[in-house]
């Protein structure tokens, strides 16, 4: 008999394959806080400019999604990049213009932009 | 930039094995190596783990080094940090639903002193996409209660836990469940009261908008425990995103079979609907909140009968704050007595506190139950910005008290709050420096309780009126004897004879700062000042020899009180002086006084 | 079950598990002070005036609302509580006017008698006083929310026993004020004017429109001719306005005293009910012979018109076309009386004393008008005539009791017992029974619907037919009768529906409960509805149509029940009048 529990480790097994479809093993990873806090601090641009990155192909191989608030108020809009094997980048205090030089020396350039960087 | 991180858990069961000492040894051995810029060590609260303590979790990779010893810290540093091969004999496998967020979050000081239970997934997973809440077990609490628990063991697995009410009152949750279990009859309801009111707080806001699906897990799981088919998520209109993601994960939760008929191939039914509140911060009180779903103004009655016993359109319910729901899936998988060994004898799990005012780091902070109110607020908040002193911390919010610089070292716990005067509350935690004034703070808590109480009994509606009458004419320069008495006397009786928990805790912020700050209101009412310089018709501007005769807070002085000639110390005419502060904040030389 | 104890004040007692810890003191002789509190309404726990000590509680509880245990310690006197209790009372008086001695409640406000009590003496909080503009624009009832104390009892007696949910609690905190949804005017609210608020209102907040300055200076006015009807459960009640228990026939008092404050002419409503009756009892066996709509609802309740008009609708064919009593009584004076009279109906003044606050809404409806005048031109609640006439220094208690005046002074039983709930199926029953069947009802006191029970149901075999009837009081019964009519259409024949709970003598103007008294007992309703079955079982004539007033009527003026001219004085016609909000029934 399929328990709920065989259910669910199907459904997981899924997911996840689904999320990798989306791009999720791509060399970065860039993750843009869309709580209300964020969205009125600005992050819906940031989100835009990463998107129109990706989508006019200036940067590549980068998986966006967005995510909730963690919790860094005063902080916001954040937005992390992560790499397998290096330690997770998150930044603070981002706007479109920011983002814009996250795309060309992080992303592209490889470069952590430190000033930004929340410690 | 940093290439490694290394956190130090330094939470009391892991300070006991010395874990001090390892990182004292292990900054020795950085340094000695070089290494020390490369390397950025963390110390963080008690991360749940303490069976296995001390341990070191090195990023990237989240490297769990377990039962470390000090004879390990040399051959960690050469190993992993030099050789960057992680030792596989150290390493320990800890299998914790917050993993997945301390590997990206957890060498920031600000989140790796936290502990992350029921915020684990937010602000690391797309809320809108329910893949990124399964891949991270999502639903798997779900699946297991209904492959192995009898709703009878998922209740008492609850009981066990500790777990206590997140909406402020700390009612053993298990019992509550047990009580809406117990009552005969199939039509009943699970409600998630999402009707966040205390101002200042977000705390439920960013947990529904963050992990929409933690809640609805929890919820089905008590449909599962109480044999009720009907939930419903009663929130304020004024989240509309929180609504938004809400119903996008209901909807997800019905096409993958998490919602709706036959559950995951059984035959239990679940369904959640969302109700909207219409803003009235009473309507977090369960009764009122029930009214108002049923199509009422929301206005509280009397208990008993409990919801459990007659709640919603007369039928047992069961309510419990997000917070609450989000904790269920957690103890489900991790175990009710992993979840006990977390927090204080009394007060089990962790708490989040949405940090406010005078500090540093602001945000969403969630941790162990018993953690002081220094540790949140120096150790997580950074302190005070601009070298000023802590006069006070207010928890709880309107219904919650002040607590002074002494009792910083309070440990946040329902019975020790209440014992110091303030209540837990749903969390919200507002720092206030010297610049702040106890009594206006006193009388702002008030004037929204006052504007909030439902009208319906005579304590709250008409007592708060009076308590607020007196507190506006103190700050206005028109205290009289007795006055303090006078606050004194409503408010305890509001306390003891209101209706419902908004009258009985609305002269909280009043007390909590007759008890503390006494002397400031003697201050106000006998000498008619104001130590903080906030109340405006107490405060006197006045010119000192400083003046250099500008002639800047002429300028802008709006009703010309201030006169005098050019490179001459200038007077203010306290008959014209409408105590604005104009000329205060213009004058460049600290040449005008106030006191 | 077996009783538990409970200590009051230190001594234990045994008592009834399942009962709140009022109602096991008030057995005790306990009587905690209480105030939001009515024993026919929901538990609202509001004024906190009953709090009480229960040992192991954190806060004190509401005694109304808190259910006794066994082993329970409660403490009702002590100096913290006793000192709470004040404070409360007094907040209540802090934000209410400071003018007893000018207020209509004077001497029956039950703050006023719990401010004494609680020994408010001096005050400690005044400040500021809510200040809201009284509603005047309803012809029956004024709303004046600078005198309510919030207690919530009108609005739960609307909602849940009246069932009309015309006022709410509005705004916030300081703020709040019992009002009609948007606040709009009373007179375009729903309210159906039944007056019942008045008489659970604790304070003024609530009151009738008062006509007795009007009626004062008609009484001035030579010119005019003063004519006063009475309705049969005034007589029933007005005594209680003078001090006595209720259970008092003062009618012969009452016509004196009219007649003492100057009114020509004192006429009986009970007259005018049994033309009502045998219209009405005609009309009925029409409907069963086919010509219209069964059942068949009576129409003598003005309350309950609106609400029909209102919220019923889809069953106006089923009213009667009957008027009320009153407007009957109001529409012979002004034209067969004046003719008898020989002067102009504009030379009449009319006024009708009556136990409704309704009737002024009723007397005021231009359908009611009668060769473009107003059948009554003015009407009085028992509440208002009891003031006039201590007003005038009329010795009430002691005056030798007097007869009414010709043509409209005699009355049969059937026209007394009008009075009281099911008291119109009755005499309905006794008259058409014998105008069916030709034959005279043996049984002339038809149990089955009287009493006070919500919904009463009875059945009368005329010439072998079943009639089946259903008498109701109180128009939130009402409604569960007429879904129940919506139902089964064939259940019932013929339905009496009152609006207020116990009929007439519950009406919304009688005199208001005494001290130790509670609004709408049923005790005191039971003792005024005997009044009238004692009158009716004096009396001789004890059937509408044998009432020779109402004979001599037909002869001399209206011909023959449902004649043209029957129709055009007696009978009126309703329309729907669907309210703002409200979703019409399809």
């Amino acid at each position: 008999m399929v328990t709920p529990l065989d259910l669910i480790r199907k459904k997981r097994a899924e997911a996840v394959s689904r999320i990798i479809g989306k791009g999720y093993l791509a060399a970065k990873r860039v993750y843009v806080g869309m709580a209300t806090c964020e969205i009125a601090a600005g992050s819906k641009e940031v989100m835009e400019v990463f998107k129109q990155a990706i989508a006019k192909g200036i940067v590549k191989d980068v998986y966006l999604s967005q995510k909730g608030c963690a919790g860094r108020c005063n902080l916001e809009p954040t937005v992390e990049v992560i790499e397998t094997g290096k330690m997770p980048v998150r930044y603070g205090r981002i706007d479109a213009d920011k983002a814009r030089q996250i795309i060309e020396k992080h992303l592209k350039g490889g470069q952590v932009i430190e000033e930004w960087v929340i410690g | 930039m940093m290439e490694y991180a290394i956190t130090i858990c330094e939470g009391p069961t892991c300070i006991g094995r010395h874990a001090d000492r390892l990182r004292a040894i292990l900054l020795e051995e950085l340094a000695k190596r070089g290494l020390k810029d490369h390397v950025r060590i963390n110390i963080s609260g008690c991360l749940g783990m303490c069976h296995k303590g001390p341990f070191l979790v090195v990023n990237p990779g989240y490297t769990i080094y377990g039962g470390v010893t000090e004879s390990d810290i040399p051959v960690i540093v050469e190993e992993h940090i030099v050789k960057d091969r992680p030792i596989a004999r150290l390493a320990v496998q800890e299998d914790h639903l917050f993993n997945r967020f301390y590997r990206i979050f957890g060498d920031v000081g600000f989140f790796g002193k936290q502990m992350r239970i029921t915020l684990r997934n937010c602000g690391i997973i797309d809320p809108e996409n329910i893949d990124d809440y399964l891949a991270l077990r999502g639903y798997e609490a779900l699946a297991k209660v209904l492959t192995e628990m009898t709703p009878q063991q998922v209740i008492a697995e609850v009981k066990q836990s500790g777990l206590r009410g997140r909406g402020g009152a700390g009612f053993p949750t298990g019992l509550k469940w047990e009580l809406t279990a117990k009552q005969p009859g199939p039509e009943k309801y699970v409600i998630c009261n999402a009707d966040e009111g205390d101002p200042g707080a977000f705390m439920d806001r960013s947990a529904i908008e963050g992990d929409p699906h933690t809640i609805l897990e929890g919820m089905i799981i008590g449909g599962y425990a109480i044999g009720s088919n009907h939930g419903i998520v009663y929130i304020r209109a004024e989240y509309p995103l929180a609504v938004r993601r809400l119903e996008i994960a209901i909807q997800q939760a019905r096409q993958h079979n998490l919602l709706g008929k036959g559950i995951l191939g059984t035959n239990f039914d679940f369904d959640i609907e969302i109700r909207l509140g219409a803003g009235a911060f009473v309507c977090g009180e369960e009764t009122a909140l029930i009214q108002s779903i049923e199509g009422a103004r929301g206005m509280p009655r009397p208990r008993p009968p409990f919801p459990a016993t007659s709640g919603l359109f007369g039928k047992p319910t069961l309510i419990n704050n997000v917070e609450t729901w989000a904790n269920i899936p957690v103890i489900i998988l991790e175990g009710a007595k992993w979840f006990s060994s977390i927090g204080t004898e009394t007060s089990k799990g962790t708490k989040v506190f949405a940090l406010a005012g005078c500090v540093v780091n602001t945000g969403l902070v969630e941790v162990p139950m018993g953690t002081t109110i220094r540790q949140v607020v120096y150790d997580i908040g950074g302190g005070i910005p601009g070298g000023k002193r802590l006069t006070a911390v207010q928890t709880g919010g309107p219904s919650g008290g002040c607590l002074p610089e002494s009792y910083l070292d309070t440990p946040v716990d329902y019975e020790s709050l209440a014992k110091a005067g303030s209540i837990m509350g749903s969390g919200g935690m507002i720092v206030m420096d010297e610049t702040a004034c106890m009594v206006d703070v006193a009388r702002f808590f008030l004037e929204f309780t006052q504007s909030e109480s439902c009208g319906k009994c005579t304590p709250c509606r008409e007592g708060t009126k009076r308590m607020l009458e007196i507190l506006e004419r103190i700050v206005q320069g028109k205290g009289r004897p007795g006055d303090i008495e006078r606050l004194e006397r409503l408010g305890n009786m509001i306390k003891k004879a209101s209706l419902c928990g908004l009258g009985q805790s609305a002269p909280n912020p009043v007390l909590s700062t007759i008890r503390h700050f006494r002397d400031e209101y003697q201050q106000h009412i006998e000498q008619k000042r104001c130590p903080a310089g906030v109340c405006k018709a107490l405060l006197t501007y006045t010119i000192t020899d400083a003046c250099v005769g500008c002639g800047a807070c002429k300028k802008v002085c709006p009703v010309g009180a201030i006169s005098g000639t050019k490179k001459e110390k200038h007077v203010i005419d306290q008959a014209k002086c409408i105590r604005c502060g104009q000329c205060y904040t213009t004058c460049k030389f600290n040449a005008i006084s106030r006191s | 079950m077996s009783k538990i104890t409970i200590y009051i004040n230190g001594k234990p007692y045994k008592v009834e598990p399942g009962q709140t810890i009022m109602q096991a003191a008030d057995k005790l002789g306990f009587h905690i002070p209480r105030l939001c509190y009515h024993p026919k309404l929901s538990i609202e726990g509001a004024c906190r005036v009953c709090i009480v000590e229960v040992e192991g509680m954190k806060n004190y509880v509401a005694s109304c609302a808190f259910p006794v245990s066994d082993g329970m310690k409660i403490r009702t006197n002590t100096l913290e509580l006793r000192q709470a209790r004040r404070d409360i009372v007094e907040l209540l008086l802090d934000n209410h006017p400071q003018d007893c001695h000018v207020c209509e409640r004077n001497g029956t406000c039950e703050l006023q008698r719990l401010s004494y009590s609680m020994g408010i003496r001096n005050r400690h909080f005044e400040g500021q006083r809510k200040d809201y503009p009284a509603d005047e624009s309803s012809e029956a009832v004024i709303r004046d929310p600078n005198r309510c104390i919030l207690c919530g009892r009108c609005v739960r007696l609307c909602s849940e026993i009246q069932q009309i949910h015309n006022l709410s609690q509005a705004y916030r905190g300081f703020k709040t004020v019992v009002m009609p949804a948007y606040n709009i005017p009373m007179k375009d609210s729903v309210c159906s004017c039944c007056g019942q608020c008045v008489n659970v209102c604790p304070t003024a907040a609530f009151l009738e429109k008062n006509h007795t300055k009007e009626v004062f200076a008609a009484l001035n006015d030579p010119s005019l001719v003063k004519v006063v009807q009475f309705a049969p459960s005034v007589r029933a009640a007005i005594g209680e306005a003078f001090g006595l228990e209720p259970g008092h026939n003062m009618e012969g008092q009452l016509v004196a005293a009219l007649r003492r404050l100057g009114f020509d002419y004192v006429f009986d409503t009970q007259s005018g009910a049994d033309l009502t009756i045998t219209e009405e009892a005609s009309e009925f066996l029409e409907r069963l012979q086919g010509k219209g709509k069964l059942p068949m609802i009576t129409s003598c309740s003005s309350a309950w018109m609106k609400c029909m008009e209102q919220f019923h609708p889809d069953l106006i064919d089923n009213i009667s076309t009957c008027k009320s009593p009153m407007s009957m009584t109001g529409a012979m004076v002004k034209t067969y009386f004046a003719r008898r009279l020989k002067v102009s109906p504009e030379k009449i003044c009319s006024v009708a004393v009556m136990c409704c606050t309704a009737k002024k809404y009723e007397a005021a409806r231009p359908e009611l008008m009668v060769d473009g005048l107003r059948a009554v031109d003015y009407v009085v609640t028992t509440r208002e005539a009891a003031w006039m006439i201590k007003s005038a220094g009329i010795d009430f208690l002691n005056i030798i009791p007097e007869p009414f005046d010709e043509p409209l002074g005699i009355s049969s039983g059937a026209g007394v017992i009008f009075g009281t709930t099911g008291g119109v199926m009755e005499a309905a029953l006794r008259s058409a029974y014998e105008l069916f069947t030709g034959q005279t009802l043996v049984d002339i006191e038809v149990q089955a619907v009287r009493g006070f029970e919500a919904i009463k149901e009875g059945k009368v075999v005329m010439d072998g037919q079943e009639i089946r009837v259903a008498v109701t009081h109180g128009l939130g019964n009402a409604s569960k009768l007429l879904d129940m009519v919506r139902e089964d259409p064939k259940r019932y024949h013929f339905i009496e529906i009152m609006g207020c709970p116990g009929g007439c003598i519950g009406g919304g103007g009688q005199p208001y409960a005494g001290v130790n008294a509670i609004p709408l007992d049923e005790d005191a309703l039971k003792k005024r509805a005997q009044v009238l079955y004692d009158l009716d079982r004096h009396r001789t004539i004890r059937r509408s149509h044998e009432n020779p007033a109402v004979q001599r009527l037909y002869k001399e003026f209206l011909q023959r029940p449902l004649s043209p001219i029957s129709h055009k004085y007696l009978h009126t016609h309703y329309k729907a009048k669907e309210p703002r909000g409200v979703i019409p029934r399809s």
